[in-house]
């Protein structure tokens, strides 16, 4: 890579060719390592011969990841694991958020909730599939009960916390000017605890889609876990790579693009930090 | 916490008329507040399974849907003394032993040398988000194909669940450390092992710790999750194949003893660890 060299005397240099060529490889840089992942996938295969079903060639996955899409099987397996996933999210979120301010107002309860609240935020998610297989069977509810499972005691337990962490002079001094106790929870003690709440939510979702994939694995007849294991098989790699590449693509997504941009206008609006 | 220091009579002295209390007093009182903390530690748990058992009771649940806190109870004791259990405990945390070893042995010099120059790490830092994004889980199909199911399957995939945050937060936690402390130790005489020995390790500890804890958080889950498509024993195994006769109690006591021994290796080890790095290295946290 070209650096330019920062002149020392301080006159400001023209923007040269150099320099401008510089700054786009900067920008550009990002793409390299996946382009050197893919140019050894390449070689790899080049140089190994593997059987398809080990390692397809990248062409070959390539027109399988078109095919996919043309008919219409990735959309709808994709649509299937993101319906699951929203469901669960929310109402985790919801009923996360209600509890954990409910019980971060009272210190007591507080004291009283925080090591169960531990504890079942250690056997969150992929851990409960046996029970809710029995419980509900096969299918979208029990899936979406792991990922409620996943979201609840992390957004539970960080709700509790910022609840707590809001001074409660904050709190007073809004009563002393009238306001209702409710309406100074509404307006001082959620926004107040909102950084926490969020951060709980941003690994919320990454434990939650995680055990989305795992639950889809052995308990569901569509969605992006079922396609890939379904796939393994019948010993078609091309069908799982194109899988496990859509998976981090909508997991990278929705935290970069979405979770990492509210948290930070979260933090910049009501972070006390 | 609610820590009222209910001191005794003393309390309203100033502290030169304090008189001395004799040793047995301060002794009684470190004991109170120690079964006070126990307490407030166990008596939530209590209420659980009161609630558990109250709810087995009055709807009158079947054994196949719900069984009481002591049948669980039972199930452990019986899992204990036929030896299973301390069997499948071994397994499993042999399986997340060995993968910690590989993945830390992988991951630190890759996420060190990476991390040195700023324009790798910066090129490299969505790479390790996407393979963040794609967790061990995900790969698992293609492991199955490629080793079958087997103990090098659960091994390589729980590597990678582990190596990834790793790497990650140690690249992050290099780039975090100040250009000028590295200088400073190289104009004192300081080589380059000594500088990334003094300098860059102690530097990026903190957040490299973060990494790996998260990785054990998510590596966990995912060795649960193998060990249950794989079947070679481990406690995924144990509570899946207790769902296929319905053993309820037997799929209870499995989670607990899960929870259980996550919360061991999460709050008792790791997170004391982490404080421990942070308060003596944190500074340099960005």
């Amino acid at each position: 890579m070209t650096t330019t060299t920062a002149p020392s005397s301080g006159s400001v240099p023209p923007p040269s060719r150099t320099s401008r060529w510089s700054r786009r490889l900067t920008a550009m840089s990002p793409a390299l390592p996946f382009l050197a992942l893919l140019v050894i996938w390449y070689v790899a295969w080049v140089v190994f011969d593997p059987r398809p079903a080990v390692l397809p060639a990248p062409g070959q996955m390539l027109r399988t990841a078109t095919a996919l899409l043309r008919d219409g099987t990735l959309l709808r397996n994709i649509l299937a694991s993101v319906e699951r996933l929203v469901l669960g999210s929310v109402v985790g979120i919801l009923t996360g958020v209600a509890a954990g301010v409910l019980a971060g107002l009272n210190k007591r309860v507080a004291a009283f909730f925080n090591p169960l609240v531990v504890f079942f935020s250690s056997l969150s998610g992929i851990v409960w599939l046996p029970l809710a297989l029995v419980w509900l069977g096969i299918g979208r509810a029990m899936v979406v009960f792991i990922i409620w499972n996943s979201v609840f005691f992390l957004v539970f337990s960080n709700t509790m916390l910022g609840v707590q962490m809001v001074p409660v002079v904050f709190e007073h001094g809004v009563r002393t000017l009238g306001a209702s106790r409710l309406r100074t929870i509404w307006q001082v003690t959620l926004p107040g605890a909102m950084p926490h709440i969020i951060a709980g939510i941003r690994a919320g979702f990454g434990f939650g889609w995680r055990a989305l994939i795992a639950a889809e694995l052995i308990g569901a007849t569509s969605g992006l876990g079922q396609m890939i294991y379904s796939a393994a098989n019948f010993h078609r790699s091309d069908i799982i790579i194109t899988g496990s590449i859509t998976i981090g693509v909508i997991g990278v997504a929705i935290d970069r693009l979405l979770l990492a941009r509210l948290e930070r206008r979260t933090i910049e609006r009501w972070g006390m930090v | 916490m609610a820590v009222e220091q209910r001191t005794p009579a003393t309390g309203d002295l100033a502290p030169s008329e304090r008189i001395p209390e004799p040793a047995s007093v301060a002794y009684g009182r470190a004991v109170r507040r120690r079964a006070a903390s126990l307490a407030r530690l166990v008596v939530p748990f209590l209420v659980l399974g009161l609630v558990w058992g109250a709810i087995k009771v009055l709807f009158d649940l079947d054994d196949d849907v719900l069984v009481s806190p002591t049948t669980v109870a039972a199930a452990i004791w019986q899992l204990i003394e036929r030896g299973i259990l301390p069997d499948f405990i071994g397994l499993s945390l042999r399986r997340l032993g060995i993968a910690t070893v590989v993945s830390l042995l992988i991951a630190v010099p890759i996420g060190i040398a990476l991390g040195l120059n700023r324009l790798v790490a910066t090129a490299f830092e969505p790479f390790f988000r996407f393979f963040q994004a794609v967790s061990g889980i995900a790969w698992l199909p293609l492991v199955i194909v490629w080793n079958g199911f087997t103990e090098r399957t659960i091994i390589v995939i729980i590597t990678y669940t582990l190596a990834v945050p790793v790497i990650f937060n140690t690249m992050v936690g290099i780039k975090t450390v100040p250009q000028r402390y590295a200088d400073m130790c190289r104009s004192l005489g300081g080589g380059t092992s000594r500088v990334l020995r003094d300098v860059y390790l102690p530097g990026s500890l903190p957040s490299m710790l973060v990494g790996f804890r998260l990785g054990i958080g998510y590596g966990w889950r995912a060795l649960i999750a193998g060990e249950m498509l794989v079947a070679q024993g481990g406690m995924g195994d144990l509570i899946f194949a207790a769902r296929t006769g319905n053993q309820i109690d037997r799929i209870m006591a499995g989670m607990i003893v899960i929870g259980a021994l996550y919360l061991i290796l999460d709050q008792l080890i790791l997170q004391p660890f982490e404080d421990a790095t942070v308060a003596q290295w944190g500074v340099l946290r960005a």
